[in-house]
């Protein structure tokens, strides 16, 4: 029987145990002598395949470890210049997810025509046909009835296959509703760079080469982005590197680094400008990048104007403007008393920041300008890389490199008047109103005001919306003031949710589609930039399919438009038809071999030998599938210098990109820019809404009633709050410093326990003006007194049995944004996160 | 639409005090490079480690705390919520603003005076070759002898069938979404869909445990008889794991442990212990000074 080689190994050790169990054999014979004695090599028994991993949006290609069409390890992929081998916390915790138990299988529709949190939908099962055939009458009904702009797409996390469903359908059928998520991600992050250098875009930091890195409210050990980067190199950075970190909380990079800066929230902009009057009154400003005095001899001094003609700057523009507008008086001494933070370390921080220069770096995260005056702490923060000569320089912080993946055909000839009516609307998150300038690369009313739809579909205003679909989202969890959007979507007549699991979204909505899941079951692909290369990575299914699932964005798309054909209205199918596989030429005949050609045609000129243009030379598709990933050509440091996509092609410390921006949209409503300041609740007047500046910080809720400041922060093992069905996120909980295994805890200082009564696990109740939660405690001494921290990604009352206490009732914990309200960093867009509330906190008797 | 048990395991995972840590760390360091006792293995089944004694080095100072080692060990052996065969401590010193985090990830030790080998009355934990502290199911009695002698607590009781989740055959939505039981019979796999038959290979009795007996870290045994190295070193996005050879002279783990003093977990038991500690997880800098009175 031992030698019988027919016999799988897997067989054989099961009935040897057995036997070794029942006779104590084993010990005699150990089972492994099996394999080794016939000179059977162990191989293991799956092989890797690349796909990517959405569970942050560092988007680190890896390849998951496939045992007869079953994925059941990642690693990270090789073959990418980003992040190599290394793979993070929570790229494992994905295996979890796609085995969810809970995920919705086939469709679902709801039979409970009442729509509220307390009334359960009772969904029943039911064919794509029905649903798809439901969804099309829905559409073609609005369609004919001139609504067509009613339509609205929700868009969450994505895939570049996003356009597909997001624009070109949401605009053939005739809306101007395609609501993506970004807004409620970091838009403000961008809006720094975007205002100084001309790049809206997330930076990468070349931490391998920096001698200096000052860190605002980014957590990049534990949160976004290329956290698997940074991590696989933070222990050879801390050897060259001296790191601060500035954030309330004691962060996982805190751990790791050289000065903790536990600044009160929203006081980023008083540290900012003093350091930035420390380097000038100490001339300690990078001259290369920045210029000089023209006789050499400095003169910026506490509180003197200097005369710009003193000044030559090199590849920068207005710094004696923005000294005399603002600098000449934010003194350490000054900032001291704002920030909570004592002068010494100001003092001591901005040498050490400058004399590194320019090999040193600010490193802005969402922290300090997800904030209701969060866009000049972007700025303010984001200009010291300036003044260091950091920006798109060796050690500093640098752009996305160039890539080559295109998109897809064009949706125009395939409007037809309802359409082209429909799009004409005014969109339902009321971007470019007076009080939501909301400026895109500079462009008044560009950007998505994703939170502020709840408002525009509760007020109708500008109109009501009747139908919409979902997907990838859950913005009745999401997003801040997570409230309003039960009540929005409740409103909603027809509601389709798109998605793995039934979350809090899908709980107000009329059919659930089951999304495949991004990692395993999708043809998509992604790009993302870290360590000097943008890489442009597949997601694949991996896996083999064994359930009733679509994809998302391509083939979900497909069968809607095949059942708006069959209806009568064609041209969304037609347009669909036009993506032929490259290759071949050949027509899509169905939506699995829409969705490849789909992918083919955007990425071809990455894989394509005769459209090569850069980067990493693929030898066609099938070589492109292997290997999973293509890899740009590496960073060409300084090349922006003198060519910034600004006005005035420089650095800007007083912007002209900034200015024209704000004008052309007082211009728009027949305004100033200082109306425009006040509705968005920013302090600056005249001269100073073009500059870096200190804005006082503001935030919810009475100090009396609420006197503790909120500190939010992300897990390290939350895939964008999509974690918490997934045992390994509980277990590992107190991988997060101040957190605890198993519960969801609200850090306290110890002193301020102490003062309210409340030990470490009591249950406690959080309540801000917007709502309250309920947690447990954890007296900690890594949280700033006066403040409480608690990071997102508990507090499901749906998505499944373990993220739930109760599927459909009681939440596991609290979810952040009940507590915070919807609050906006207007000029962005962005959604208020940080610095969002004051709160009140009770033990629970 | 039930609730769901989520720490019926938990097992013991009551971790070593702050203080224990302490003494471990300011123990003597032993001058480790010198470390080449022999070892008595009871099975030479594993012919590429004789003669080898394995070891493993922590570098702190790579380690950022992020858990991928433990949670990719449980993926590798097939591990149970509530139980861990790789763990850490954690602990927040000082007092704010001067605070300090530490992180320090924790496994079987494969220590060479074993307490577990020496207390349990069964030999089912035994050492073999390459100084690997073994654990034979069938032989196991669950009378936890060895969890009482480990000074480390990193050996876990199965008190429950483990898994016990999987064999659930509710459904969250009737007819739309699964069983636990009804994934695995899909997906495959076997008691779990994670299920990694390369596990059951190696793993004296098979890819799984069952109530009553105990389980711990086999420094993949199943992996570095292959020349491969357990599933903790290659998942560690920072490279803080470093595993080898102290007999080999050239090891890596030699090169790092003549560079750095090496701490090991309360040493002064005598256990020997085969997990070393080298750098700090925090090797900050200060303004140099002289203090003040």
């Amino acid at each position: 029987m031992i030698t019988d080689k027919k016999m799988t190994r897997r067989d054989f050790v099961k009935t040897s145990a057995a036997v070794g169990a029942g006779i104590g054999l084993s010990h005699l014979f150990p089972l492994r002598a099996f394999g080794q004695d016939n000179g059977a090599e162990y191989t293991e028994s799956g092989e890797w395949k690349p796909t990517t991993c959405q569970g942050c949006t560092s988007w680190c290609s890896v390849q998951a470890y496939v045992v007869n069409g079953r994925a059941i390890k990642i690693r990270g992929n090789p073959n990418s210049n980003v992040n190599g081998e290394a793979t993070c916390p929570r790229s494992h915790i994905s295996l979890q997810q796609v085995y969810d138990p809970d995920r919705v299988k086939v469709p679902m529709k709801r039979t409970n025509p009442k729509k509220g949190r307390g009334e359960n939908p009772e969904f029943v099962p039911i064919s794509w046909d029905e649903a798809l055939d439901t969804i099309a009458d829905q559409i073609l009904s609005l369609r004919n009835g001139g609504e067509s702009h009613k339509y609205m797409l929700m868009r969450g996390r994505y895939s570049y296959m996003r356009d597909i469903l997001y624009d070109r359908m949401t605009k053939i059928i005739g809306s101007p509703n395609n609501i993506s998520h970004s807004a409620i991600c970091a838009e403000a992050e961008k809006f720094g760079p975007y205002y100084t250098e001309g790049l809206w875009d997330y930076r990468q930091y070349d931490v391998e080469n920096t001698r200096y890195m000052l860190i605002w409210g980014a957590d990049p050990l534990a949160t976004n982005r290329q956290v698997s980067y940074y991590m696989s190199v933070w222990g050879d950075v801390l050897d060259r590197a001296e790191v601060a970190v500035v954030d309330p909380r004691f962060s996982v990079t805190a751990s790791k680094a050289d000065h903790w800066l536990p600044i009160l929230p929203g006081a980023d902009g008083a540290l900012a400008t003093a350091i930035a009057h420390v380097i000038l009154t100490e001339g300690l400003w990078y001259r290369e990048f920045v210029g000089d005095f023209t006789d050499g001899v400095n003169r910026f001094s506490v509180g003197r104007e200097v005369n710009e003609d003193d000044f030559e700057e090199r590849h920068t523009h207005g710094l004696v403007k923005w000294w005399n507008i603002e600098l000449k008086n934010r003194t350490p001494e000054w900032a001291a008393e704002i920030t909570g933070l004592p002068q010494e370390q100001i003092v001591q921080v901005a040498w050490g920041f400058a004399n590194a220069a320019p090999h040193s770096m600010c490193w802005v995260g969402g922290g300090p300008v997800m904030q209701i005056r969060g866009g000049y702490l972007s700025m303010a923060t984001h200009a010291l890389n300036g003044l260091v000569g950091a920006v798109d320089n060796v050690g500093g912080t640098l752009a996305p490199n160039k890539e080559y993946s295109g998109g897809f055909p064009g949706p125009g000839e395939y409007m037809d008047e309802i359409a082209e009516a429909g799009v004409q609307h005014e969109k339902i998150d009321q971007r470019g109103r007076l009080e939501f300038p909301a400026m895109k690369k500079g462009k008044p009313g560009s950007a998505v005001v994703t939170n502020n739809a709840a408002r525009g579909i509760l007020d109708e205003d500008p109109y009501d919306i009747k139908v919409a679909i979902g997907y990838f989202n859950n913005f009745a969890f999401s997003c801040p003031g997570s409230e309003r959007w039960e009540r929005a979507l409740s409103k909603i007549p027809f509601l389709v949710h798109i998605t793995t699991n039934a979350s809090e979204l899908s709980w107000f909505s009329d059919i659930i589609l089951p999304s495949g899941h991004h990692m395993y079951e999708k043809w998509g692909f992604l790009k993302s930039a870290g360590h000097g290369y943008t890489h442009v990575t597949l997601q694949q299914p991996v896996n083999d399919l064994v359930w009733d699932v679509k994809t998302d964005e391509t083939e979900i798309p497909w069968l809607l438009a095949k059942k708006l054909e069959e209806k009568g209205f064609s041209n969304l199918m037609e347009h669909y038809r036009e993506y032929r596989d490259p290759e071949t030429g050949k027509i899509p005949e169905n939506e699995q071999e829409f969705a490849l050609f789909a992918l083919k045609l955007a990425t071809r000129k990455l894989w394509d030998p005769q459209q090569y243009a850069g980067g990493d030379r693929i030898n066609g598709w099938d070589d492109f599938v292997q290997r999973g990933v293509w890899n740009s050509d590496p960073y060409p440091y300084r090349d922006r210098w003198g060519a910034m996509k600004t006005k005035t092609g420089n650095f800007e410390f007083y912007s002209e990109t900034l200015k024209a921006a704000l004008t052309a949209h007082a211009n728009k409503h027949g305004t100033t820019v200082d109306r425009v300041m006040e509705v968005c609740n920013y302090q600056a007047r005249g001269e100073q809404a073009f500059v870096p500046h200190y804005e006082e910080p503001t935030a919810p809720g009475d100090k009396t009633e609420y006197p503790f400041e909120w500190v939010e922060y992300k897990s390290r093992l939350s895939r964008e709050g999509r974690s918490a069905n997934c045992s390994w996120f509980h277990e590992f909980h107190d991988v997060d410093p101040g957190n605890v295994a198993w519960e969801d805890v609200a850090t306290i200082n110890p002193q301020d326990g102490e003062k309210l009564g409340i030990v470490s696990g009591d249950t406690i109740r959080i309540s801000s003006p917007s709502g309250s939660i309920e947690c447990k405690a954890n007296m900690w001494e890594g949280i700033r007194p006066g403040t409480v921290g608690k990071s997102y990604g508990n507090g499901h009352w749906a998505y499944g049995r373990m993220a739930a206490l109760e599927f459909g009732k009681t939440p596991r914990g609290g979810n952040n944004n009940v507590i915070i309200p919807a609050e906006y960093e207007r000029l962005s867009g962005a959604t208020v996160y940080y610095n969002s509330t004051n709160v009140k906190v009770e033990k629970v008797t | 639409m039930g609730k769901r048990k989520d720490k019926d395991t938990q097992g013991d995972k009551k971790g070593l005090t702050r203080r224990e840590l302490l003494l471990g760390a300011t123990g003597f360091a032993v001058a480790t490079g010198a470390i080449v006792h022999s070892v008595s293995a009871q099975t030479s089944n594993r012919p590429n480690l004789e003669g080898k004694e394995l070891a493993m080095v922590i570098d702190l100072q790579r380690c950022t705390g992020c858990g991928a080692c433990a949670i990719a060990c449980k993926n590798e052996n097939n591990v149970q919520d509530g139980v861990a065969w790789a763990w850490h401590e954690t602990r927040t010193t000082g007092t704010f603003p001067n605070v300090q985090y530490e992180y320090m990830p924790t496994l079987c030790n494969h220590c060479q005076n074993a307490p577990c080998v020496r207390l349990c009355p069964t030999k089912a934990m035994h050492k073999v070759a390459g100084g690997i502290t073994a654990h034979t199911p069938e032989k196991c009695i669950g009378c936890k002898s060895c969890i009482a002698a480990c000074p480390y607590k990193v050996i876990t009781p199965n008190k429950k069938e483990p898994h016990k989740f999987w064999k659930s055959d509710e459904q969250l939505f009737a007819g739309a979404s699964d069983s636990p039981k009804e994934v695995v019979e899909k997906v495959g796999g076997d008691t779990i869909p994670l299920y990694n038959p390369d596990r059951e290979q190696f793993l004296e009795g098979s890819g799984l445990r069952y109530k009553g007996i105990v389980e711990k870290c086999t420094f993949c045994d199943h992996r570095v008889t292959q020349g491969k190295l357990p599933y903790c070193v290659e998942r560690c996005p920072t490279k803080a794991r470093i595993f080898g050879d102290l007999n080999d002279p050239n090891s890596k783990v030699n090169e790092i442990l003549s560079k750095y003093s090496a701490k090991r977990l309360r040493e002064y038991l005598g256990t020997e212990p085969k997990v070393f500690y080298v750098r700090e997880f925090n090797p900050a800098t200060y303004r140099k000074s002289k203090g003040s009175v």
